[in-house]
């Protein structure tokens, strides 16, 4: 059922996301909270009888139009929370059923990142598992910019109220934030709880791996079969099962210790520099930055979870040496790799 | 809008009727005065108060609730709004010096509408002080509406911050006890699920109600989020708020809330931490407090 992999990349002006199911979680959170549809949606071109019909899409860009507007009207600190905990599994048809009759959370997660199209497609889950811990990092897909920690709070919210409700149990997860203590800290405190360090160079959810494999009620349904595989056939319909953004990410990952250019890149993406730069741009980026943020995400992995010294790191990333990696990482995190610290403890 | 006409067309439409009627009654006695002869800056004077006298009469209408004091403000600003539209007139209009009942219509309604204005103020004091009666509990030290929480008739977090830092500031100074009761439901999430969100916000009114029944009169109630409630408790050392918790626990565990739809009876359980105040500002009194809960928390959650 996962036969070859897709190629195909949906952009963040790609009309795929189906309104009624995400959307409008958001739309209805607004409406319960007295905001007018009409204001809601000003500048999504979309309208509300369209997405009643059941057949309105829209684009990761309208969709954080939308969120950007919920943000706004509903003007609460609260308003992630409470999307993230109507997120999953949500009613989505066979993609919330994947997650609801998933085996078990490491399950449940992996489809989550495989079907991230339907289920969340403007961040990319991205899971690391050291010989304790699951650690659950989430990078941006579509470029939401000032939506990032809106989006940020809501997934990871998501995911522990959805392990909650599964397995009946609150999970003991630790935080680890990119920026510092909102002047709201204490949504987080009640909706994620208490183990939360902000200031460090990654946003990071860690929880340990005995906590992975509990079975969850509805573990090994036929039904979950099925519902799979209509969510592949969905993505072979499209043509794709990640982001433009995250096949780049891809790109110079696996490319990293080769001279990485924009002419270069383009010419592996079978695309004039011209275009390439532009499709950047759609993004609200540049190749530069793109770059940095990978040869950042590798370096951090590297040495956090994988445990890395500076020699193995610089070796990996393809510096020369490791005055200019430290002095390179200094720029991407702003701190230097000696007081990184572990991912468990501030 | 629709409702401020409805509710309040007859005090707009005697306005609007007794200024069309000035301007009819000086047209009829006096002549129009030539362009150079207008003093422009008395127009800008007379005519800009008029029509800010407008303004707060639109913003008091829409504002407040129809009653005894919002009638009292709205004809004291008519009056003197009337008054200074008689008074712009007569720089456009020039009447014969013989008329002296313009003085009537200009200057009279002023003292009637400043009369009317004062004994409004006087009433709105009175209800004021009414207001804050039934606001006790929910506010102490000072008022913010900005801060008010959009759910629940209770202040939010950014409120309980700073009156939490003028309370730790006074107990300091006073040298007295300050106590924090936190209250958390436990399963909120189950609510919303099974039951709607409408339902979740209907359980969190009730529960704000039902502790600000369990406080003293001196205690203030907050909303932190989502389901977590605190009480700043002045003048009371840790022991006290301790019982004090331990009733508001009970309390909770004994009320029998249905549902609104079909009345279903929801059993509602609370984790409750006490802390008193340390010498430590209000940040870290907050997250102290927040870990005390976090460790009172059962780990597995209830099951049905």
């Amino acid at each position: 059922m996962n036969g070859q992999p897709l190629h195909g990349a949906y952009d963040a002006d790609n009309r795929f996301i189906a309104a009624h199911h995400l959307p409008a979680v958001l739309i209805d959170l607004a409406r319960s909270r007295g905001i007018d549809t009409h204001h809601l949606l000003r500048g999504c071109e979309l309208f509300y009888e369209d997405i009643v019909t059941g057949g309105a899409l829209i684009s990761p860009q309208q969709f954080l139009r939308l969120i950007d507007n919920a943000r706004r009207l509903l003007s609460a600190p609260d308003t992630s929370f409470l999307f993230g905990q109507r997120l999953w599994p949500g009613h989505y048809g066979p993609g919330s059923q994947l997650l609801e009759q998933a085996d078990n959370l490491q399950q449940a997660l992996e489809r989550l990142g495989e079907y991230r199209a339907l289920l969340s497609p403007l961040l990319t889950p991205v899971m690391h598992l050291d010989d304790r811990y699951l650690h659950l990092y989430w990078r941006d897909s579509c470029g939401a910019s000032e939506q990032s920690t809106f989006l940020l709070e809501a997934s990871m919210t998501a995911v522990v109220a959805l392990a909650r409700r599964q397995q009946n149990e609150r999970l003991p997860w630790r935080f680890q934030f990119a920026y510092a203590e909102p002047a709201y800290v204490e949504q987080y405190w009640v909706h994620l709880g208490d183990a939360l360090t902000f200031d460090r160079p990654s946003t990071v959810m860690s929880v340990p791996r005995e906590y992975l494999l509990r079975p969850w009620p509805q573990a090994g349904s036929t039904g979950a079969l099925v519902a799979r595989q209509s969510c592949s056939a969905q993505l072979h319909a499209w043509g794709w099962q990640a982001s433009f953004l995250d096949h780049l990410h891809a790109y110079l990952s696996q490319h990293i210790r080769h001279p990485l250019s924009l002419e270069r890149v383009a010419a592996a993406f079978e695309t004039s520099p011209a275009s390439f730069k532009r499709r950047l741009g759609k993004h609200g980026t540049h190749f530069q930055e793109q770059l940095d943020l990978t040869r950042r995400d590798l370096a951090l992995y590297l040495y956090q979870v994988k445990g890395y010294s500076n020699e193995e790191v610089a070796q990996h990333l393809g510096f020369s040496d490791i005055t200019n990696l430290r002095r390179s990482f200094k720029r991407w995190t702003g701190r230097v790799p000696s007081d990184l610290g572990g991912l468990l403890y501030g | 809008m629709k409702s401020m006409l409805k509710m309040h067309g007859l005090t707009l439409a005697g306005l609007f009727l007794a200024a069309n009627g000035g301007v009819m009654i000086y047209l009829a006695a006096g002549t129009i005065k030539y362009w150079a002869d207008i003093n422009w800056m008395d127009v800008i004077g007379e005519g800009g108060t008029c029509l800010i006298l407008c303004v707060w009469l639109v913003m008091l209408l829409r504002g407040r609730p129809a009653g005894r004091v919002t009638r009292l403000l709205s004809l004291g600003l008519c009056f003197t709004a009337f008054s200074m539209w008689m008074d712009m007139l007569d720089e456009f209009i020039r009447l014969p010096p013989e008329a002296i009942w313009d003085n009537w219509l200009e200057t009279a309604p002023m003292p009637v509408g400043m009369l009317l204005l004062t004994l409004g103020m006087y009433h709105l004091q009175q209800e004021q002080r009414a207001i804050n009666a039934q606001m006790s509990k929910r506010e102490q030290l000072f008022r913010e509406h900005r801060l008010f929480d959009t759910l629940i008739p209770l202040a939010g977090a950014q409120y309980l911050r700073q009156h939490l830092r003028q309370a730790l500031e006074q107990a300091e100074t006073e040298q007295r006890p300050l106590s924090l009761i936190a209250i958390d439901l436990d399963d909120f999430s189950q609510i919303n699920q099974r039951y709607g969100q409408a339902e979740g916000d209907q359980v969190l009114q009730v529960m704000a109600q039902l502790l600000l029944f369990n406080l003293r009169q001196q205690d203030m109630l907050c909303r932190l989020a989502g389901d977590r409630f605190v009480a700043v408790l002045p003048d009371t050392g840790e022991s006290q708020a301790s019982v004090m918790a331990e009733d508001m626990r009970q309390s909770i565990a004994s009320l029998a809330h249905r549902t609104q739809r079909y009345g279903e009876r929801l059993h509602l359980q609370a984790t409750t931490a006490t802390i008193m105040a340390l010498d430590e500002d209000e940040a870290q009194v907050l997250k102290r407090l927040n870990t005390a809960l976090a460790l009172a928390k059962p780990r597995l959650a209830r099951s049905a």
